[in-house]
Order: C-alpha cells, then structure tokens, then sequence
C-alpha cells in the first residue's frame, strides 16, 4: 500500500467508529508522540469531511513529562483547538515530592489499592519510578479508566501499531475490553515506523523537536534515553530495535557483553 | 490440551558432557531420565550465539524470520552499536498462540519483560531487575529473596575462587526461585533456563574433563542433576512431559581468530589506530564483522560510508571469502566452511542477515574484537561455542526424529502436549 492508500484506510476506519458511536462518546489519547499526533492529524481529516468536531483528547500525566512534550502539546491545542483532558493520578503523585521517593501503600485511596491488589503486589510501599510496573498501572491504567467511566466513553481510540513489537501483532481496529466497558480503536496498526516519518513530512504533521535530536521514542523523561545523536527518521529504522533508547541501559548491556568477550 | 510441559535449558552443555558425566557417574540422575526418555545431539542456530538460539527456541523460526543475527548490531548511519532486545523479535512465541498460563524463567534474550498470561523472569542481558520481572508480585518476591540476574563473570579472570563461589550462589538462587515458581505458580508450560553453565564453560571449560578445577565441574554437575532429577519426579507426579535441552555446545579453544584485526592486515577494513568500535570506519573500507563472525559487506547506500558498489558485491565478496578459507595458523586450516548469506538465511529479513558467515575448525574461536594487535591470540577464555552437539532430552513422549535442530523444538514441545 502506498502512503496515501494506508491514510485513506485509517481514515476509513475511523469513519466507520464515528458513524457507529458519535464524537460525543469518543476520545483520543495523546501523548505528544509521533504516533499519536499522527493518528489525531488523521481524525481531524476524517471530521473535517464529515462535518464534525474532534472528539476530547486524553493525555495522561504519568509523573515526568518531559517540558518539550508540555510544550508541544499546549502548542497543538492552540493549532487545532483541541479539547484536551489531562489526566493525573493525584493521589499517587501527591505522595511522593520527587522521582524514586517511597509511597505508602496504606496512604492511597481504595481505587488505587484495589489497582494494587489487583496487579498481584503485595508489598507496603514501592518507589515512585515513572514507566516502572507499578507505577505504569497507578499513574495510566487508573486514570484511563476513572475518565471513560466519568464521561461517558464508548471508543477510546490509541496510536498503536502491528511492527511495534510481537505481541501487537494480533491487535484489532476494533477490540473490545472490559474494566470499564469501552471499545478500543486503533487506526493506524498498519503503518510501520518508517510509514509514520512518510506521513509527517509528507502531510506536514507537527512532530515534536525532540525527534530532531536523537530521541527514537518518547516516554517518561526519566526513563528515556537518546537512542543516537541523529534525527530520529534518519536512523535505522527497520533494523534496529525502537525503544531501545529507553532507560540507561545501554551502557551496563555493552559492559556485560564485553565481559563475556563479546565487542 | 492433555499434558503440561516442563522444558529445562541448560546453557552450553552439549551432548556429550552429559554421557561423559553420566558414565563417570557425576549425573546418576540424568541416568534415571534418559532411561525413561530419549538424549540426542542438536544443532543450534548460525550464529550459534544464545540470543540468536534462545530466540529460535521460543519462536521455531530461524533468525531470517524471528530477525535476531547477534548480542548486537550497529547503526547503518553512526556505525554505534545497537542491542536489539525483547521488543525486536519479530514472531510470536510458541506458548502465545495457546493462550495457557506459561512460566518463561531466564531465557535469554527476553528484557524487558512484558505482560504476559503466566510468568516472565527476564534473561541475558538483563541489567534492570525492575524491568525484568512480570507480574508484579514475582518482581517482589525475587527482590526479597536476593535473585541474582547473572554470575560475576568479571571475577573469573581476577579470581577464579570468587568466580566459582558466586557461580555457586547465583545458581542457589536460580535453584530456589525455580522451586518457588513451580509450586506456587499456576502454569501448563513451565520453562527455566540455567545459565550458569555457559559462565562456567568460557572461562574454565578445559577443567570439564580432567584439570586444575575439575573438582568444580563435578561439584556444579552433580548439584545441577539434583536439581534436574527433582523436578524431572515433580513432572511426571503432574502429568507433565520433561525436556531439557541446551543453545549450543562448547569445546576447547586452541586460539582465537579476531576477524576484525584479519580484516585490516588485508586491507579490507580501515579503522583508526585505537579504535574500540566501528565508528571511526574509513570510506574505503571494503567489510568488517559483528560478533561472532558475520561478516558484512561495506555496500554503496546500505552504509553512510559505504564503498562497494552493487556491481561489484559479488566479486569483492568472493575476495573475502578467499581471505577466510586461505587463513592458516601454524599450518592448520583454521575456517571449516564460509556460508553465502543465501546459503544458510531465508526469511524475510534476511536483508539484515551478514553477506558471509565464517565456521572456525574446532579449537579456533573467532571474534569481531576491534583493537587487537594480531590475528591470534588468547585471552581469559577456555571454551567456545560449537554449532554441533548442544542436546535435546525429551521423557514421557515419543520423538522419532533424529538431526533435529533448536528451532525444531518448539514444534516438538507443542506436538508432544497435544498427544493423548
């Protein structure tokens, strides 16, 4: 499929939940990434044809944004006039006064220590460490869930995509979930990594600077990496493995390896 | 679904270790499993490196298709080194398609960890317990107890006693966590890797059979077949099939061969004087290698800094293989075959895989290594990878095959379940 064809599949999807739920219902989470800048630039061209506004977007705080990522999203509000929610798990932040300090399990409210109970973790306290297990499940899942609830959401629509990793290869455009009851829409699986660079200088969709500089994917400022001092659509995409930027790791895999006589 | 399956890796063993130890009766319990059972030689991948073999053991591909050539590769730009992980192995896995509670303990090449339905322990590299444990309540529990991810291997060069008493204690840990998974764990597959093994062989490999720390290997074998032999009964009480099986095998090194420092004496390679990586790569370079010996053509447009043009590919890869199959230490041939990526990759990444893959002659042991001196040399290592005699073992199943491969096991492991 050529570029075009792969937009104009996704934009059909998209279409497809529109006439079925109604933007009323419907959300987009964003995160100031590539991909779901992306997916949202492909709503806005799906609703501009159908003659209706965008749906609420969902951004989630998950404890460590990256300024640039603040910015880049106040920016696309003001460019798209988007309805932006930004969602935060108060409770769980508000416990802690820096990245890695210790939270109280017992200091949480009932929500957050049934989302505790509930991921199997039974211990007193953990370290607020954004992107860590526990902190992913308290400061994303939880607050996604409280905010479908609250408004009203029947199609929550995410940016992810089938070359991402294995495991996302049996996803669906449509998957229906539970906990809370919503459908899950995700029209842009078929792009690849290199599709989504295509699409964003093709099309002139915004892309956030810290691309520019090296960064392949972005997550939580503590917890991402450069993965190369060169542009991120400049390096090696196809054979070389995304997140690999994530986390200082790195530098203790090369010590590792060579410890064994490898390099 | 009729059976469960409990599958144990053991990195390095081959084959033949095990019948030494078992006629000199180090592993009378590995005796009582085979009698019941079947123990047969197996190749592993090419490369015969772990994460290559791990990865075609969880997926039954081979590297073409699941797209994992190495520990490493570099940036076609930069020429930095990048480590492909977890998250870059293109198949499914054997267990995801059966949806069934797994527990996946300490295979490499699986960090990060991921949900999944059951268990996920991260093998190696693994340098974050945080990040290498699935659910939640397994890292915690692993935390408590002390788990440690890996041996000390940098101990073994400085001193050997220190090596061999973390060896011990690293492999009580594996031992105790094991234990812990598979009572308190629901599971239908059960997979634990031991990699202590692999530590133990490239470092002191020339004790296995006779030697200075002979004493050591008998020690950790008998202690390993404990372990084996308990849950082999476990296994058989629930109703479970029992493989083990190893990535690859291991023998003696007589030396080693840094393809990288061959490359630059033939002028086929220009790196700077001091160079610990491929960054510095000169334009006119005509190869270099990636562990532990793909050998990758300098092409025009596949490389920032590439040279060898399309046209010429074919030639100026013949000249390179001639390099290898001419190369002689002390008069011996040291290179017993140079596959053509075509020969041996098929898949479709198969594009990513090295132009010339290079098989030592036993004894010689060939790395990338950049900033050598000289073509041969030795260093703290005693053992090598071998392609041949890693070993599969299978009780309370029929395998009729002989020659089998390690991609070959995940379809052995999901028939024999499957079986009434």
């Amino acid at each position: 499929m050529s570029i075009d064809e792969k937009v104009a599949k996704s934009i059909s999807v998209i279409r497809e939940a529109i006439e079925k739920t109604g933007v009323e219902n419907m959300s987009i989470a964003i995160t100031g990434g590539k991909d779901s800048t992306t997916n949202l630039w492909l709503f806005k061209n799906a609703c501009e044809e159908m003659g209706v506004r965008l749906p609420v977007c969902m951004f989630i705080d998950e404890g460590d944004v990256f300024d640039e990522i603040s910015e880049f999203v106040e920016h696309m509000k003001r460019l798209w006039s988007l309805k932006i929610e930004v969602i935060k798990n108060r409770d769980v932040s508000s416990k802690a006064g820096g990245i890695g300090d210790i939270v109280q399990v017992a200091s949480l409210n009932e929500t957050n220590k049934a989302a505790i109970a509930e991921m199997g973790f039974s211990g007193a306290d953990f370290e607020f460490i954004p992107d860590s297990t526990v902190c992913n499940h308290l400061m994303k899942t939880v607050p996604m869930r409280e905010f479908i609830v609250k408004n009203g959401i029947k199609v929550l629509s995410t940016a992810i995509r089938w070359d991402e990793q294995s495991a996302r290869k049996k996803e669906e455009y449509f998957s229906p979930r539970e906990n809370p009851e919503h459908t899950r829409l995700h029209p842009i699986l078929h792009f690849s990594e290199r599709d989504i660079w295509i699409a964003i200088f093709k099309y002139d969709i915004p892309y956030n600077k810290l691309y520019r500089t090296g960064y392949r994917s972005l997550g939580a400022r503590c917890a991402t990496g450069k993965a190369s001092d060169v542009p991120a659509w400049m390096q090696d995409l196809e054979h070389t493995p995304e997140r690999v930027g994530r986390g200082q790791d790195k530098e203790k895999v090369m010590e590792q390896l060579r410890t064994l006589g490898y390099m | 679904m009729a059976k469960k399956a409990v599958i144990i890796g053991i990195d390095g063993v081959p084959c033949s270790l095990l019948k030494a130890y078992m006629d000199q009766r180090i592993m009378p319990g590995l005796r009582e499993i085979v009698a019941e059972g079947n123990l047969m030689p197996m190749r592993s991948t090419l490369p015969e490196v772990s994460s290559v073999a791990w990865t075609s053991f969880m997926t039954g591909e081979p590297p073409a298709e699941h797209s994992i050539f190495g520990f490493m590769e570099i940036d076609k730009n930069s020429y930095q080194y990048v480590f492909p992980n977890f998250t870059s192995i293109k198949s499914p896995l054997f267990w995801e398609g059966l949806n069934v509670p797994t527990i996946a303990f300490n295979i490499p090449q699986t960090y990060p960890a991921r949900p999944m339905n059951g268990v996920m322990v991260s093998g190696f590299v693994a340098p974050d317990l945080t990040k290498a444990a699935y659910p939640q309540r397994v890292y915690d529990y692993l935390k408590a107890m002390d788990y440690r991810l890996d041996v000390n291997s940098r101990l073994a060069a400085e001193d050997p006693d220190a090596f061999f008493k973390d060896l011990f204690q690293t492999f009580e840990k594996r031992t105790e966590a094991i234990r812990h998974l598979f009572t308190s764990e629901d599971w239908r597959i059960f997979i634990a890797v031991i990699t202590e093994t692999d530590r133990l062989h490239h470092f002191f490999f020339d004790s296995a059979f006779e030697g200075r720390y002979h004493e050591v290997f008998a020690d950790f074998y008998n202690r390993l077949d404990s372990l084996l032999r308990e849950l082999f009964l476990r296994s058989k009480k629930d109703g479970a099939v029992f493989f083990t099986c190893s990535d690859h095998g291991f023998t003696n090194i007589t030396t080693e061969v840094y393809v990288n420092r061959l490359l630059m004496e033939k002028g086929l390679l220009d790196l700077p004087s001091g160079a610990t990586n491929l960054t510095g790569i000169g334009a006119g370079s005509t190869a270099f290698c990636l562990d532990p010996s793909r050998v990758y053509m300098h092409l025009k447009g596949k490389y920032s800094r590439g040279s060898v043009s399309p046209e010429d590919y074919e030639k100026t890869r013949n000249q390179v293989k001639d390099v290898f199959e001419s190369l002689a230490y002390n008069g011996r041939k040291v290179v017993k075959k140079v596959f053509l990526k075509e020969e041996i990759f098929s898949g479709p990444y198969s594009q990513d895989a090295p132009d010339l893959y290079v098989m030592g002659e036993p004894g010689f042991d060939l790395k990338s290594s950049v900033g050598k001196n000289s073509v041969f040399g030795l260093s703290a290592f005693r053992g090598a990878h071998t392609y041949e005699d890693a070993h599969f073992l299978a009780s309370g199943c029929t395998i009729p095959e002989d020659n089998i491969s390690i991609e070959n096991v995940a379809g052995l492991v999901l028939r024999s379940i499957s079986e009434d």
